[in-house]
C-alpha cells in the first residue's frame, strides 16, 4: 500500500510575519516548518508504515525552499519524496489538480493531509484533491486504523468523537491527532541527506496555472485587540463578575 | 515567551544542513522535555531516567565516534549538541559529555576489538551508562600523582583506591578507571557489580543538582584480565578524553550563556520601574550589549575550534583557551543576568541562578580555569608553572 502525505511548508508558528503592500513578506520569514496539521497526517502515515508496511510518499508543492520540509519528512521516515516546484500564487483548482496528478503519479490509494494549512487556513486541499481523484474524503480526522479492506477513522464532531469506516481509495484530512510527530534522530537525519527528492514542474503534471478557483487577492493584519480593562479594589468585584459572565463568557 | 537563541553574527549559517537539523531536534527536545522538568529535578536532586532514554534514542551519544553503532558525526555537530543540551542544563550536557567523551571515547580509541563490540553499541543507545574515574580526593589538578593502584593477580587485576567527583558514577553500568599498574597509569573497565566496587552518591551539591555525582570506591576490587585498555599508557589516555570533553564544554557554555541572555532580555523588556521597562535604561542596555558581545565572540571561538578539530589541525592549548574563555564569560553572563532580574533572579521561575550555580562547577571541572591559564602560560613561555621547582 502506498500512502501519500501532502505537506505544506508554512512560516513557523514562532516566526514573525510581516505584510508589504497586501502580501506576506516571505523573504523576511526567519523559519519555515511543516504545517502542524500536516504533521499529524505524516505521523499517522508513519504508523501505517510500521503497522502495515505501507510505503510513505511525502509530496509538497511550493518554491525551492519547500524541499526542506521533504527532508524533514524523510528524517522521520518518509520513504519517497516528490517536490512539485512552483513559486508564486496558484489558483485553488490548479493546486488541487497538481496535487491529485502527483498522487496518481506515485500511485497512492490513500492520501493524508492536514485539514488546513497554518498560513492560509483555507481548508480546501483535502476535499478538493479527493474530488478530483474521485476518492472518498473523511475530514477532521484524529486517528486512522487500517482494516481488512479499508480504514476506520476517528473524527471529531460537535457532539463528540465519531468512528467511521471507509474503503480505499480515500483522503483523510487531519485535525489535531492523538500522536505528535515523532522527533527525528541522528540516524534519520543522516539517511535523509542521502534520500533523493524527485523534482517536477506543473507542466510535467500537465497542469496550467490558470488561476481558476480561489486565489488570494490581498492579506492584512488582524484587527488590533481592544485595550484591556482595569479594575481596582474589592468594590469592583460584582462588576467584574458580570463582565466575565456576559462579555468574556468565561464563567 | 519561547526561547530565541542569540546568534548575532548568524554563525549557525556556517553549519551544514544536517548539523542544523540535529540542532533543531535537540533544541526541540530541550524545550519539551528538559525545560518543564528541570527545576523540579534540581529540587529533588535527580537526573531523570527518561532523559537518558530520550538522549539515547535521539542517537547523539558519542557523537563524533564512527562505527560500533556510534553516530559518526563531525566534532562541530558534537559541539552543537552540547550547546543545545547545556542551554537546558549543564547537568544534562555533563551526562552526554561523560558518556561520549570520557567513557565511550577511551574504549573506542584505546580498547580492544572485543571491548568495542561489547560496550559501544549499548552505550550509543544509552542502554549502558558509563563514567570516568580519574580525579581522587587528594589529586584533582595533579592526577599524575594518583594513588589508586592496580596489581596483577593470577588471571585478573585487583584495584584499590578511591575516585571522587564522578559524574554518572552511581547510575553507571561501567566505569573507565585510571590506576597505576607498576607505577604506570593504565585504563581499566570496571563493571557495576564487580566484587569490591561501590559507587556511593555525593549529596549536598548547590550546583549540577540534576546530575549524579559519586565516589568510586575500590576495595580489593577484582576484575578479569581483558578489562584493561590495551591501547594507551600514561596520562595521555585520560588527557585525550578530557580534550574531547573540554571541546564540548566550550560549546556547551555558550548554550548556558544564551539561556541567561534570553531570560535577561525578555525580563528587561517586561519589567517596569520608574514608569519604563528597565531595558530602556542605559546601564541595563550596557549589560545586554556586553552579553551579546561576549556570546558572539564565544560562538566564533567555538565554531572555529570545531572546524580545526574536524580538520585535525588543533593542539590541546586551542581547546584550553576555548573552554576557559567560554565558561568564564558564561558564568559572568549568568551573574549579570541574575543582576538584571533583580530579586526575581534568585527564584527558580527563571533559569539564571541555576545556570550560574552550574557554571561554578563547569569552571572547575575538566581542568580548572587557572590550570588552563597555566597550560597557555607554558605554551607562551615554554616554562611550566604547575609545580614549584624542586
Amino acid at each position: 500500500m502506498k500512502v501519500a502525505v501532502l505537506i505544506k511548508q508554512v512560516p513557523d508558528t514562532t516566526a514573525k510575519v510581516g505584510i508589504t503592500s497586501g502580501s506576506v513578506d516571505e523573504g523576511a520569514i526567519s523559519k519555515w516548518s511543516i504545517s502542524p496539521y500536516d504533521e499529524y497526517a505524516l505521523e499517522s502515515a508513519l504508523s501505517l508504515q510500521s503497522g502495515s508496511g505501507a510505503t510513505v510518499v511525502a509530496i509538497t508543492l511550493g518554491p525551492e525552499r519547500s524541499s526542506k520540509s521533504l527532508i524533514d519528512a524523510a528524517a522521520v521516515g518518509a520513504d519517497e519524496l516528490l517536490h512539485v516546484v512552483h513559486d508564486g500564487g496558484l489558483g485553488s483548482l490548479s493546486l488541487q489538480k497538481a496535487l491529485s496528478e502527483a498522487v496518481t503519479r506515485v500511485g497512492a490509494e490513500v492520501v493524508l493531509v492536514g485539514k488546513q494549512a497554518a498560513d492560509t487556513n483555507s481548508g480546501s486541499t483535502g476535499p478538493g484533491v479527493a474530488k478530483m481523484l474521485n476518492y472518498s474524503c473523511v475530514g477532521l480526522v484524529s486517528r486512522i486504523e487500517a482494516g481488512s479492506d479499508g480504514f476506520e477513522a476517528t473524527r471529531s464532531t460537535p457532539s463528540g468523537m465519531e468512528r467511521v469506516s471507509v474503503k480505499l481509495p480515500c483522503v483523510f484530512a487531519f485535525d489535531k491527532g492523538d500522536v505528535e510527530l515523532r522527533r527525528p534522530n541522528v540516524r534519520g537525519i543522516m539517511m535523509a541527506k542521502k534520500k533523493p527528492i524527485e523534482k517536477i514542474s506543473l507542466a510535467d503534471l500537465g497542469v496550467d496555472n490558470t488561476g481558476e478557483g480561489v486565489s488570494t487577492t490581498s492579506v492584512d493584519y488582524p484587527p488590533e485587540k481592544p485595550e484591556g480593562q482595569r479594575f481596582e479594589g474589592a468594590d469592583a468585584a460584582a462588576e467584574v463578575a458580570v463582565k466575565l459572565r456576559e462579555e468574556a463568557n468565561v464563567i | 515567551m519561547g526561547y530565541e537563541a542569540l546568534d548575532f553574527y548568524d554563525v549557525d549559517s556556517l553549519l551544514t544542513d544536517e548539523e542544523r537539523m540535529i540542532r533543531d531536534a535537540v533544541r526541540d527536545w530541550v524545550d519539551e522535555s528538559v525545560i518543564p522538568k528541570i527545576e523540579n529535578a534540581c529540587r529533588e536532586g535527580v537526573f531523570l531516567d527518561e532523559w537518558r532514554q530520550d538522549i539515547g534514542s535521539m542517537g547523539i551519544l558519542g557523537a563524533p565516534l564512527k562505527g560500533y553503532g556510534c553516530p559518526g558525526l563531525s566534532y562541530t555537530a558534537y559541539g552543537v549538541i552540547c550547546r543545545e543540551l547545556e542551554r537546558g542544563d549543564s547537568g544534562i550536557r555533563s551526562f552526554a559529555s561523560v558518556q561520549g567523551s570520557l567513557a565511550m571515547y577511551p574504549i573506542w580509541d584505546f580498547g580492544s576489538e572485543e571491548q568495542k563490540e561489547k560496550y559501544l553499541p549499548g552505550m550509543a543507545t544509552g542502554e549502558l551508562i558509563g563514567c570516568f574515574g580519574l580525579t581522587e580526593p587528594d589529586y584533582g589538578s595533579n592526577p599524575g600523582d594518583m594513588v589508586t593502584k592496580a596489581t596483577e593477580d593470577g588471571d585478573g587485576f585487583v584495584l584499590n583506591g578511591a575516585k571522587m567527583w564522578i559524574t554518572n558514577g552511581t547510575i553507571a553500568d561501567l566505569a573507565i578507571v585510571w590506576a597505576k599498574l607498576d607505577g604506570v597509569i593504565r585504563g581499566f573497565i570496571v563493571e557495576k557489580g564487580d566484587p569490591g566496587f561501590s559507587a556511593p552518591e555525593m549529596k549536598g551539591k548547590h550546583s549540577l543538582k540534576a546530575s549524579v555525582t559519586s565516589e568510586l570506591v575500590f576495595q580489593d576490587c577484582r576484575i578479569p584480565k581483558d578489562r584493561i585498555l590495551p591501547g594507551v599508557k600514561g596520562l595521555r589516555g585520560p588527557f585525550s578524553c578530557l580534550n574531547n570533553a573540554r571541546f564540548g564544554i566550550s560549546w556547551g557554555a555558550i548554550g548556558s550563556a544564551q539561556a541567561c541572555y534570553d531570560s535577561a532580555k525578555s525580563y528587561a523588556l517586561s519589567r517596569i520601574q520608574f514608569d519604563h521597562p528597565i531595558a530602556a535604561y542605559q546601564l541595563v542596555q550596557n549589560k545586554l550589549a556586553w552579553m551579546l558581545r561576549e556570546i558572539t565572540k564565544g560562538q566564533l571561538l567555538a565554531y572555529h575550534l570545531g572546524k580545526k578539530k574536524d580538520a585535525g589541525e588543533w593542539i590541546p592549548e586551542h581547546i584550553s583557551l576555548a573552554k576557559m574563555n567560554n565558561v568564564d564569560i558564561a558564568l559572568e553572563i549568568a551573574r549579570v543576568s541574575r543582576d538584571i532580574h533583580g530579586a526575581n533572579g534568585i527564584l527558580d521561575e527563571y533559569p539564571v541562578m541555576r545556570h550560574m550555580a552550574n557554571l561554578e562547577s563547569v569552571k572547575t571541572y575538566e581542568g580548572t580555569h587557572d590550570i588552563h591559564n597555566l597550560i597557555l602560560g607554558r605554551h607562551i613561555t615554554g616554562i611550566q608553572a604547575f609545580t614549584k621547582g624542586a
